[in-house]
């Protein structure tokens, strides 16, 4: 089992784009009950992630609510920059 | 008419995303300066806590107590090394329980054996006991001179980023930086009295520019590293790894080499550990110090290392003033007043913070 945020951009190796809630339902199972595992330090994990070039934004948009939905992606740099320092 | 509306949610999309961008950058600007402030905690508790109870004792003009008959190697070199791992110590026990009680444990032990565990395991050795030792030499042999020499660790920080985590270093990034060194060297610069150019100035020059090395090591290496390890957890590892490599390592090795013995130095820091009148400020010290070094690492991941080092820079400023306030006003030292030049060199490093940011920001609206 790996620590929650390299579990979080290992799965971003698979080259799909996702969202912060396609994370979490991917990693509910294993991770669910993880303090950090709340929206708020999930979205600022994936945003330092993104200010450090291991993943970019793909798209953005707003849901029902108003609230904004990024998505996020690797290209093949930045995949094998994860998979440099997460095994 | 679809088309419309879609183009208004996207409008109102990219309003929103520009609003949430800002709030991050503003809040890792904030961490980052932060850190400097409550690095001035940390220096202040420490610096009072060394004045009291059984420290009385080891810096006596004769060493009495439990220091009685130590070398001169000891009281300058081992003793250094002891109140860092008291703070260290303090502040691994701290960042443990803290890091408990918000259900950070289980990945603490399981970012131990990973790669980026590891990477923030060396970055703590080569930035904490190294580099802390090597500017104590560099103090013993040159004076006071080297205190600018060690404040290149934000441009040396902004150097790696730059060159090994390919971050943003633009030509007004620079310019902050140099605006920040300068003035870490003016507020530096008031604590000169005691310049020595004889033969070992130059080695104790190279050692405090081995401990800027470390520092910029450590902040640009443990900022990095904190973009896949939880900076709750970061901070964890950074304190265990400090306080034991200390506490047993280095306290072990100068003692050997001050001709002390090992017992010695086990016998002085069990008794600096257990010494209430000084190790609830040392204690205090380290909580400061936990808070201190995550939110350095935390700006850092969130501004890349050039801007949350140069913003970390305030430490120069905010060191002497928290010892103003706790060692000269609350416990009635005297020494501890700021000159002139120190409140111009504060002015003079919000400029150049200011210049920074500015710069880096301008540097990632362009980019996108």
């Amino acid at each position: 089992m790996r620590p929650l945020f390299q579990e979080v951009l290992h799965l971003y190796t698979d080259g799909k784009e996702r969202s912060r809630a396609m994370v979490q339902d991917e990693l509910r199972d294993v991770y669910g009950n993880f303090r950090a595992f709340r929206d708020h330090e999930m979205d600022e994990a994936l945003h330092t992630a993104m200010s450090n070039g291991l993943i970019a934004e793909s798209h953005y948009e707003l849901d029902g609510e108003g609230k904004l939905v990024m998505y996020y992606q690797s290209d093949q740099d930045m995949i094998d920059l994860i998979n440099n320092y997460i095994k | 008419m679809e088309n419309l509306a879609n183009s208004a949610a996207q409008q109102q999309a990219a309003v929103v995303k520009k609003a949430r961008d800002k709030h991050f950058w503003k809040k890792g600007v904030f961490i980052a300066i932060f850190s400097g402030f409550l690095y001035g905690g940390y220096t202040s508790f420490m610096t009072e806590g060394m004045m009291h109870g059984v420290w009385n004792d080891i810096y006596a003009e004769v060493p009495t107590g439990v220091a009685a008959g130590v070398s001169a190697f000891f009281i300058v070199y081992t003793v250094s090394a002891i109140g860092a791992a008291c703070v260290d110590i303090g502040s691994a026990i701290w960042s443990l329980f803290y890091g408990g009680c918000i259900g950070r444990l289980g990945d603490f032990k399981r970012t131990l054996g990973t790669k980026p565990g590891k990477i923030l395991i060396i970055a703590a050795i080569i930035g904490g006991p190294l580099a802390s030792t090597a500017y104590v030499i560099g103090l013993q042999m040159a004076g006071s001179i080297i205190v600018p020499i060690a404040a290149l660790n934000a441009a040396i920080g902004a150097i790696i980023g730059k060159f090994v985590f390919k971050q943003k270093l633009t030509g007004g990034m620079i310019l902050g930086i140099i605006i920040c060194f300068a003035a870490a060297v003016l507020i530096g610069s008031s604590s000169m009295t005691d310049l020595n150019f004889s033969g070992g100035a130059a080695l104790g020059c190279l050692a405090a520019f081995c401990a800027a090395i470390g520092w910029g090591i450590e902040g640009a290496v443990g900022g990095y590293a904190c973009c896949m390890v939880d900076t709750e957890i970061a901070i964890i590892i950074r304190q265990c790894t400090s306080g034991l490599v200390n506490g047993v390592v280095l306290v072990t090795i100068l003692s050997i080499l001050g001709g002390d013995g090992v017992g010695s130095g086990f016998k002085v820091l069990t008794a600096c550990l257990t010494d209430m009148p000084s190790m609830w400020m040392l204690f205090v010290a380290g909580v400061f110090s936990s808070w201190s070094f995550k939110f350095w690492y935390k700006g850092a991941s969130m501004c890349g290392a050039a801007l949350g080092m140069g913003c970390n820079g305030g430490y120069a400023f905010w060191g002497p003033f928290w010892c103003l306030i706790v060692c000269g006003l609350i416990f009635g030292h005297e020494g501890f007043m700021i000159p002139a030049v120190g409140w111009i060199g504060a002015i003079v490093m919000v400029a150049g913070i200011m210049i920074l940011a500015i710069s880096q920001n301008k540097a990632t609206q362009q980019q996108d």
